[in-house]
């Protein structure tokens, strides 16, 4: 122990381990550690669990189909055909190698300045708030879009040389002409999909009070939540996924990507997302010129298909931590907090007694997350805003089942698009509220940042 | 005179490069494959074809199958390049309705032969991409820990400890399940084999989504299922701890590769088929989310260490598995399957539990007595009722006859033959199962 931490400061903040419930933690660690049910799912939601799975396998199929109807509607433009192909293994996407790679888990999100329906970001007028780049048969995709990466060297206090890469966002083959200078593009990569029915049922009211818009408390840390439309409750809510904290419901979020990458119909999103000047979109929509297929059309996605997708994900469990009790990984755990990483990614949170889920009720969870919107400085952004959330702003990603990522993916990255290759990457890129956090990160004798790396990787 | 097909396609023959897709001369920007593949296997093609081939878009068409014959009969072949499917009983009816263009293969490394079964086209229209077997998914810890010997044949499916640790694919609801059964009923006899599914049906779970019959086994609902071989080794490659058992009378069948006749991306098309069929692109059938076999033999010497080599198979027995005969009647073997076991399997349950009973009192009476056969005329009993209890309404002789009645899985084109001939089966089932309770009612000794 003394070998390995020299330092009295770092035994002094070793930490108790976190451990979580293990009614919705499963001992996993291998490649499917990502796609377990929670072990307290009742037998029929369990049932329902495995229907949503094969939901979010399936390829959807361009219309009519005489065999399958029922998974027919992919389009006219959309990004993928399937919920897998961006949520791998449910874990995380993979952003594009370079120039000659295209973006196959990771999409790009449009607008220009102002705002739109409640609040929204204000779509492009022509290519919409999602690019697409492909199209059904007859419809033209919006073009090709990747990134090509520039790579510099950061140097850590002892002189460690740490290769940090910024992508360049390229759009090419513009389908529908040119983009304009006006445009915002926000690169998002498909994040991991465990514990979110549990993040769903930590109550508002819990968020509201970990928010400190005005930094009362003068810790620099200024986590606020983001308001957003709730398109079933015609009304505002906290927003708590997406990237940007920019949907209130999985089912919402579910529905979003099912509308905006597969170009899936549903009842809270009835209404393709052609714009006007895509014709061929519309036209293959079965909208005219001017005018909408009209609320009453059978949406492309079933309610129950909904549904079943959506119990999918809210009841993928979180594997469990490993190697928590080791001395390494209890410092690390110490020093997490002791660095104020904690103030942000907040340890444990419990959910409250009305779940979506029965199972999902009054657990304490460690996802740590605090779900609010927090200024990530310069460099993380994206320079567009999302309801409340700034071009500086992101939502506090949830660490659990970090440590497994490489066992999940094939080319395992981190950071809303990727570009971080390693969570020692992810953390220089931390900026904003977190600078402090990242400054004492740069400063730690090795051994610190190999407990604090040993701590992420039992997560 | 050449058919219509081969004089379309002449010009554009050309061989199949089996050294990677490195046409000398630039692709077209895109080629269009249709496919009914997972996304699982059909992103890390697109992703290594796309690498390998920059400039050309990989645009994937997914449709089942018989949404993709209807595809690739309009007169432009709905725009499609390549065909590239798990669907055995497509391609040979696609090629003779002129869909695809000649391939040339190089059989020196593409054999389009596996465990003894061709699985290309003899024609030379269509060429096996990978092949998958057929057989048993196993929980091995929780056979040992409750001192059951782990199956090795399909007859040992019938065993009485399965009691509840099986799950079966409802053969009319699993796209896998017409081939598995077929092979199981080529392998044990038309009769012999009926018998045996319904004796393990009766305790069995019937599980009618693919994926979730080896599910059952990873997450603990059964220790025992039947199934195509992928869902078992990619369960084992990420990580589950069950195994897979091949039975020694099984059969590997294959996907297969096409290129349409009025493909509009032609070298696209071939370097896509090039790929697939090359050493790289058959590698990636050892990914672990995929677990297919290549069917090329070279590739071997890379796969992950307990591979099975369908080449080179161990344990096998001689078997010649009839591919043809058995596309003729998964129809068949579906509808009774629903009709036999789906529909009845509480009743089953019922009939197997009394027949098990009385062997049981048979067994015990004979160890009691130390007399192989102490009852003849209850022994007699039980076997007619076993033998009723397998009835099967539709005779080996006749399946060849009624297959076509029944041919594809998911049509009912003769709705009103089938539900008469379904009336028929259920009313001569019924009198038999009722004629084997009895009998095995009776052959219960007197309390």
């Amino acid at each position: 122990m003394r070998r390995v931490l020299p330092l009295a400061a770092a035994l002094l903040v070793a930490a108790t381990p976190v451990l979580a419930d293990e009614a919705v933690t499963v001992p996993v660690q291998g490649r499917d550690a990502f796609s377990r049910p929670l072990p307290a799912l009742d037998p029929v939601r369990r049932a329902a669990f495995h229907a949503g799975r094969s939901l979010f396998q399936q390829v959807w199929t361009v219309g009519p189909s005489e065999v399958r109807p029922d998974l027919d509607g992919l389009g006219p433009l959309f990004n993928r055909q399937s919920c897998i192909a961006c949520h791998a293994k449910n874990g995380r996407g993979e952003p594009p190698e370079g120039e000659s790679d295209s973006m196959r888990s990771t999409l790009v999100r449009l607008s220009v300045p102002g705002s739109g329906v409640g609040m929204a970001p204000q779509p492009h007028p022509v290519y919409g708030d999602q690019f697409n780049p492909d199209g059904i048969p007859g419809v033209p995709g919006e073009g090709r879009a990747t990134l090509v990466w520039s790579e510099r060297i950061d140097r850590l206090a002892d002189g460690t040389p740490v290769a940090l890469r910024r992508p360049d966002l390229r759009l090419g083959n513009l389908g529908y002409g040119p983009l304009g200078p006006e445009v915002m593009t926000s690169v998002r990569m498909a994040p991991p999909l465990v514990g979110l029915g549990l993040l769903e049922a930590v109550p508002e009211a819990d968020l509201l009070a970990l928010a400190d818009p005005d930094d009362r408390d003068g810790d620099g840390v200024r986590g606020r939540v983001n308001l957003v439309w709730d398109a079933a409750r015609g009304a505002y809510a906290i927003g708590r996924f997406g990237l940007k904290a920019n949907q209130p419901s999985l089912r919402q979020q579910n529905a979003g990507a099912f509308d905006g990458d597969l170009g899936l119909t549903s009842t809270l999103f009835p209404q393709h997302g052609c714009t006007a000047a895509q014709t061929a979109c519309r036209a293959a929509a079965g909208e005219g010129p001017g005018e909408d297929a009209g609320d009453d059309a059978r949406p492309e996605l079933s309610d129950e298909q909904l549904d079943l997708v959506t119990l999918y994900t809210r009841a993928l469990a979180v594997p469990a931590r490993r190697n928590a009790d080791d001395p390494l990984v209890r410092v690390g755990e110490g020093l997490f907090a002791a660095i104020g990483c904690a103030a942000c990614h907040t340890p444990t949170l419990r959910t409250g007694p009305s779940a979506a889920l029965p199972e999902l009720a009054g657990r304490t969870i460690h996802p740590f997350t605090d779900l609010l919107l927090h200024d990530m400085g310069e460099g993380l952004a994206d320079g567009r805003p999302d309801f409340q959330a700034t071009g500086r702003q992101w939502r506090t990603p949830p660490l659990w089942g970090l440590g497994l990522t490489a066992a999940v993916t094939d080319r395992p990255t981190y950071l809303h698009d990727g570009r971080a290759r390693t969570p020692l990457e992810a953390i220089l890129w931390h900026g904003g509220e977190a600078e402090p956090a990242r400054e004492a990160v740069r400063r730690m004798p090795s051994l610190n940042r190999k407990a604090l790396l040993a701590f992420l990787d039992s997560l | 005179m050449l058919p219509l097909s081969r004089r379309i396609a002449a010009p554009l023959l050309g061989s199949i490069l089996m050294f990677g897709s490195g046409a000398g001369w630039a692709l077209e920007d895109r080629v269009v494959v249709m496919t009914s593949y997972p996304d699982e296997l059909v992103q890390r093609y697109e992703q290594a074809f796309e690498r390998a081939n920059p400039g050309t878009d990989l645009q994937v068409v997914w449709k089942p199958s018989r949404d993709a014959a209807v595809e690739l009969a309009k007169p432009d072949q709905g725009g499609v390049d390549v065909y590239w499917t798990p669907s055995l009983g497509s391609f040979p009816r696609l090629r003779d309705a002129g869909a695809f263009r000649p391939l040339a293969v190089d059989r020196a490394v593409l054999p389009g032969v596996v465990d003894g079964q061709f699985v290309s086209d003899r024609q030379g229209f269509f060429e096996a991409f990978e092949v998958a077997g057929y057989g048993m998914i196993i929980n091995p810890a929780a056979l040992a820990r409750d001192r059951l010997p782990q199956p090795a044949t399909w007859r040992d499916l019938a065993a009485t400890r399965w009691t509840g640790r099986l799950a079966l694919p409802i053969a009319g609801q699993v796209g896998f399940s017409g081939a598995l059964y077929d092979i199981l009923l080529q392998a044990e006899g038309w009769e012999a084999g009926w018998a045996l599914l319904g004796e393990a049906a009766a305790d069995a779970t019937l599980v009618g989504s693919g994926g979730q019959v080896s599910e059952s086994v990873v997450n603990g609902e059964a220790d025992v299922a039947v199934t195509v071989d992928f869902f078992a080794r990619s369960a084992i490659a990420n990580g589950h701890p069950v195994a897979l058992v091949y039975p020694p009378r099984t059969a590997f069948l294959p996907a297969q590769v096409a290129i349409a006749r009025a493909a509009p991306h032609p070298d696209a098309a071939r370097a896509f088929v090039d790929f697939v069929l090359s050493a790289p692109g058959q590698a990636l059938l050892f990914h672990p989310d995929i677990r297919r076999y290549p069917v090329r033999p070279d590739v071997y010497a890379q796969a992950p260490a307990g591979t099975v080599n369908p080449f080179q198979r161990i344990g096998a027995e001689p078997y010649a598995y009839d591919m043809e005969m058995g596309l003729n009647r998964h129809g068949l073997i579906a509808a009774l399957f629903d009709t036999l076991i789906a529909a009845r399997q509480d009743r089953l349950k019922t009939l197997w539990g009394a027949i098990h009973a009385a062997e049981a009192a048979l067994a015990a009476q004979s160890t009691a007595q130390s007399t192989t056969n102490p009852d003849p005329e209850r022994t007699a009993l039980v076997g007619r009722a076993r033998m009723l209890a397998g009835f099967v309404p539709v005779a080996g002789a006749d399946v060849d006859r009624l297959a076509p009645m029944f041919q594809d899985r998911r049509s009912n084109r003769n709705p009103e033959e089938q539900a008469a001939m379904r009336k028929d089966w259920s009313a001569r089932i019924d009198a038999a199962h009722a004629e084997a309770l009895e009998l095995a009612r009776r052959a219960l000794p007197t309390p």
